[in-house]
């Protein structure tokens, strides 16, 4: 039993949907969402991001898209820098904001880790999350992109994350 | 109230200092009062001072006319100045006497008016000297007068007085006094005829004592000497009413003074107190903002009005979710957010706690408001319902009842989790009975429906991870979604497991919710995927259960081999059949034939068991009457179920459900597709009846009149359909009014 329900998931999704409206006054639109497990897409990107929390929650959560979607979004943003580094900080915004969010939904007991950011090869989130992980699939434009959430309340016993790399 | 906190013991510095200032001023006044009354008798005295000089030198000149008139004969000038004569010796006489004794005389207006007596030593020296001219003086004159009495007789007239008409009378004598009347002329003229010697030698003595040198004085005539006298008196008197007015100076001046430096003190310590009272206000109402601004709970005050006080916590709005303006009336607030039945108990309540009939402490478990359930909307505008709890108390101020102080917490977390642990209570139990009746059951058969689902569950997750790009991309995954939840919680219902039946069939309340939608958005998607974790959570957990069942009972995790003739889903169907009987007060009797189901392939075994439940459902909900229907229609009550399977060679099989109750009865199924709207009268009317009984296999369409566990959501038939469909079959239905219905499924094992 995770503890989690659907109003907590939202609240990830809004981030990013905000995050999206603000920069480009275009929001993102869930197109599904499913759990993750062996025979179903990782939806992992080229560039993924994440937050690890601890506290009353535990465990990550990952916001993963393609190259392409975010250096459009960047060129939206009015960015003349477009490298892998400036991408991968706007992944990290992106989670960042996820952590705002998160912060003010359960509270300041709420550990939340800095962002990370980092390339990652197709299946990789199949590697690290828990299985039934929720994977929400979003669009902006035409690009699609995945909020993963991992996590659970800190009293039911979370599945130890895979190692990375 | 202590003495410490009374108003005079807050403001007593001030109130001394007003007090003191009121008594300067009062002392001020009357000292100016009683200087200006002084004054005002200063001001007679040197007035009639000054005019006994005049007096003496007039009386001095009436002498001479009058002895000039009577050389020449002049009648006239006599009388003339025998009245003037008269005037001023009678006004003379008597004002002296005031001088001297204090008495009524004759003001400068001619009104009798009140002499106070000369108060210094040189004045009484002045007027005694006066005297010792004027008494022998007066006693020349007095023969040549209008009489010869003395003034003053009437002892009255030493008296002041005041009233109005004492003074005309007096007024009235002083003029008889002083007037020479024609009658009295002409009585003198007649002794002046008679006798003139003898008032020449009056009038000459008069004369000559006026002129005469005075050998105590050092003029050298008397009258002369009593001008000067009466000069002395008047400038005696203006340096007293002088003196008099510079006292009044510099009392007035002093007194002015204390008053300024009282009103001073005053201002001083007004100023101080209230710099210290803005200070001690501006300190308290910054706490209270700190406290208002702080605090989670909503914080307001509620008049007898029922209006919101001008200051309430800044986390009201939030709690609430609505506009608080200061001094709104607090009930169409409340009236807003509160069930109606709930919203006129609070009314009641607060009316009781805002009179004073009853003690707060007696009616605090009435309180109607805690717990509450209000509905609001989310930012996103979907509608979530929220607990709000609402607790008073009576704010009293000088032993009455003044305000209600309104707290408001928002408790949703505290009961959604109290539901919760009731929840997983009920969730225990059920679970444990679920155990109790899984241990009774056959383990083979729990097994494969376990593993069962456990592919159900992973089709539906594979098909919600298609990208789904509209609306109706999404339908069609919710239908298929449906189909399998459906069939799921019949083969639950089955087999008796309570627990995924009914998380089944909220699943199945859910998703038909979603379907009558106009649209179908991600956001439902999102919604799906949270039950169908909620479905895995309940799946893990009883494939557990059933794992520890099958070592205690030492079995393989496998299916095994039927070792006896009969099919266990016999047993299964049975029950159903009759549990779903009971709960609908109808009589049912199943036989079943399934040991073909042995000799197929586990798959279609499977298909058959879902098809069998459904059919079953539709039979006892549909078909099967009610035992008072039945015996009308000359049915025995009970109801006849039959299911079977037979093998008509070549791999081809028929799978047969009848029952024999009401049948189809298409101009029954019109009436009541037109009623729910789902065709109008006129396509009713032009479908033939195969066309109307096909439509009972369309998705979301149900003959129940309500939806309840095991009809009404329009699941059913079209999952029939959509399996047999899938096995390669196909289906036949036979049915007559009244008499039966059979659905025939003809497929093959050879493909």
């Amino acid at each position: 039993m995770k503890g989690i329900n659907e109003k907590d998931i939202r609240i990830f999704v809004d981030a990013v949907s905000n995050f999206f409206f603000h920069a480009t006054q275009e929001k993102v639109e869930i197109k599904t969402a499913y759990l993750l497990e062996s025979d179903v897409p990782s939806s992992t990107y080229d560039l993924t991001s994440y937050i690890t929390l601890s506290g009353s929650f535990t465990g990550r959560i990952y916001f993963s898209a393609p190259r392409t979607m975010l250096t459009h979004l960047l060129v939206a943003m009015g960015e003349q820098t477009r490298d892998n580094d400036r991408l991968l900080d706007a992944a990290g915004e992106i989670a960042n904001t996820i952590s705002g969010n998160a912060r003010k939904h359960f509270g300041e007991t709420m550990e939340i880790s800095v962002p990370t950011a980092q390339a990652t090869d197709p299946n990789w989130l199949k590697t690290v999350v828990s299985p039934h992980s929720y994977v929400i699939l979003v669009k902006w434009k035409h690009y699609r992109a995945s909020v993963v959430v991992d996590i659970q309340r800190a009293d039911v016993p979370l599945a130890v994350p895979k190692a990375e790399n | 109230m202590d003495d410490k906190s009374s108003i005079f013991f807050k403001y007593r510095k001030i109130i001394f200092a007003v007090i003191t200032f009121m008594i300067v001023d009062a002392t001020v006044i009357g000292i100016n009062f009683y200087n200006t009354y002084m004054a005002d008798e200063s001001a007679v005295s040197i007035n009639l001072s000054g005019r006994q000089r005049m007096m003496s030198q007039r009386m001095t000149k009436a002498l001479l006319t009058m002895d000039r008139a009577l050389e020449t004969g002049d009648e006239d000038g006599v009388k003339t100045s025998l009245k003037e004569l008269t005037l001023t010796v009678r006004r003379f006489d008597r004002t002296l006497m005031g001088f001297r004794d204090g008495a009524m005389v004759t003001g400068g207006d001619d009104n009798p008016t009140y002499l106070t007596r000369v108060d210094t030593d040189e004045a009484r020296q002045f007027v005694a000297d006066a005297y010792v001219i004027w008494n022998p003086y007066m006693e020349r004159l007095k023969p040549l007068l209008n009489s010869d009495r003395e003034s003053f007789l009437d002892e009255r007239f030493k008296q002041k007085l005041t009233d109005a008409p004492t003074l005309e009378e007096v007024k009235n004598k002083f003029k008889a006094e002083e007037a020479f009347t024609d009658t009295e002329f002409a009585k003198k003229l007649e002794y002046i005829k008679n006798d003139p010697d003898a008032f020449r030698a009056e009038l000459k003595a008069a004369v000559d004592f006026a002129l005469e040198k005075n050998p105590t004085h050092s003029e050298p005539q008397n009258n002369r000497a009593v001008l000067k006298l009466m000069n002395a008196l008047t400038t005696d008197l203006e340096h007293v009413a002088n003196k008099q007015a510079k006292k009044l100076r510099i009392i007035l001046v002093v007194g002015i003074l204390v008053a300024l430096a009282n009103f001073g003190y005053t201002v001083v310590i007004s100023i101080g107190d209230l710099m210290r009272g803005d200070r001690e206000l501006a300190l308290a109402r910054k706490e209270t903002v700190e406290i208002l601004s702080t605090v989670r709970e909503g914080l307001f005050l509620l008049d007898k009005d029922k209006k919101i006080g001008t200051q309430f916590s800044e986390s009201l709005p939030d709690i609430l979710r609505r506009d608080i303006i200061p001094g709104a009336d607090f009930l169409p607030h409340l009236e807003a957010i509160a069930p109606r039945n709930i919203y006129e108990a609070a009314v009641d309540y607060i009316e009781l706690l805002l009179g004073d009939r009853v003690k707060e402490a007696l009616v605090t478990s009435l309180n109607p408001l805690t717990n509450v359930p209000v509905l609001a909307a989310d930012i996103r505008g979907n509608t979530q319902t929220r607990y709000l709890s609402f607790f008073f108390n009576r704010v009293v101020a000088e032993e009455k009842i003044s305000h209600l102080l309104v707290t408001v917490q928002d408790v949703t977390d505290k009961v959604v989790l109290t539901q919760q642990v009731e929840q997983a209570k009920n969730q225990a139990k059920i679970e444990v009975e679920t155990l109790l009746r899984l241990a009774s059951s056959d383990f083979d058969s729990l097994k494969q429906f376990i593993d069962g689902v456990g592919e159900s569950l992973a089709q539906i997750n594979e098909k919600m991870s298609t990208p789904h790009d509209d609306s109706r991309e999404r339908l069609h995954t919710l239908n298929y979604i449906m189909r399998i939840v459906h069939s799921v919680k019949g083969e639950a219902a089955a087999l008796g497991i309570d627990v995924l039946e009914a998380y089944a069939h909220e699943c199945e309340k859910e998703m038909v919710a979603m379907r009558e939608e106009d649209s179908l958005s991600g956001d439902q998607m999102l919604r799906l995927a949270v039950l169908l974790e909620g479905f895995y959570q309940r799946h893990s957990s009883l494939a557990q259960i059933v794992s520890r069942l099958g070592n205690a009972l030492g079995k393989a995790q496998t299916a095994g081999e039927w070792t006896a003739q009969k099919h266990p889903f016999a047993d299964h169907i049975t029950a159903l059949a009759q549990r779903i009987a009971v709960d609908h007060g109808k009589q049912i009797e199943v036989s079943c034939q399934f040991e073909r189901f042995f000799s197929l392939p586990k798959a279609t075994t499977k298909e058959l068991q879902d098809i069998s439940i459904q059919l079953v459902r539709n039979a006892l909900m549909h078909g099967i009457e009610a035992p008072n229907h039945r015996t009308m229609n000359n049915k025995p009550p009970t109801g006849a179920l039959s299911l079977w399977c037979e093998y008509l060679g070549h791999g081809q099989y028929t799978f047969t459900v009848r029952d024999d109750g009401c049948g189809i009865v298409p101009e029954r199924l019109r009436e009541h597709f037109v009623k729910k709207n789902i065709m109008s009268p006129e396509e009713a009317a032009t479908l033939s009846d195969h066309e109307i009984a096909n439509h009972l296999f369309q998705p979301g369409i149900s003959t129940s009149e309500t939806a309840d566990q095991d009809s009404g959501h329009g699941i059913g038939l079209d999952v029939v359909l959509e399996k047999v469909k899938d096995m390669g079959g196909y289906m036949l239905v036979k049915s007559r009014p009244n008499q039966f219905t059979e659905f025939s499924i003809q497929f093959s094992t050879v493909h």
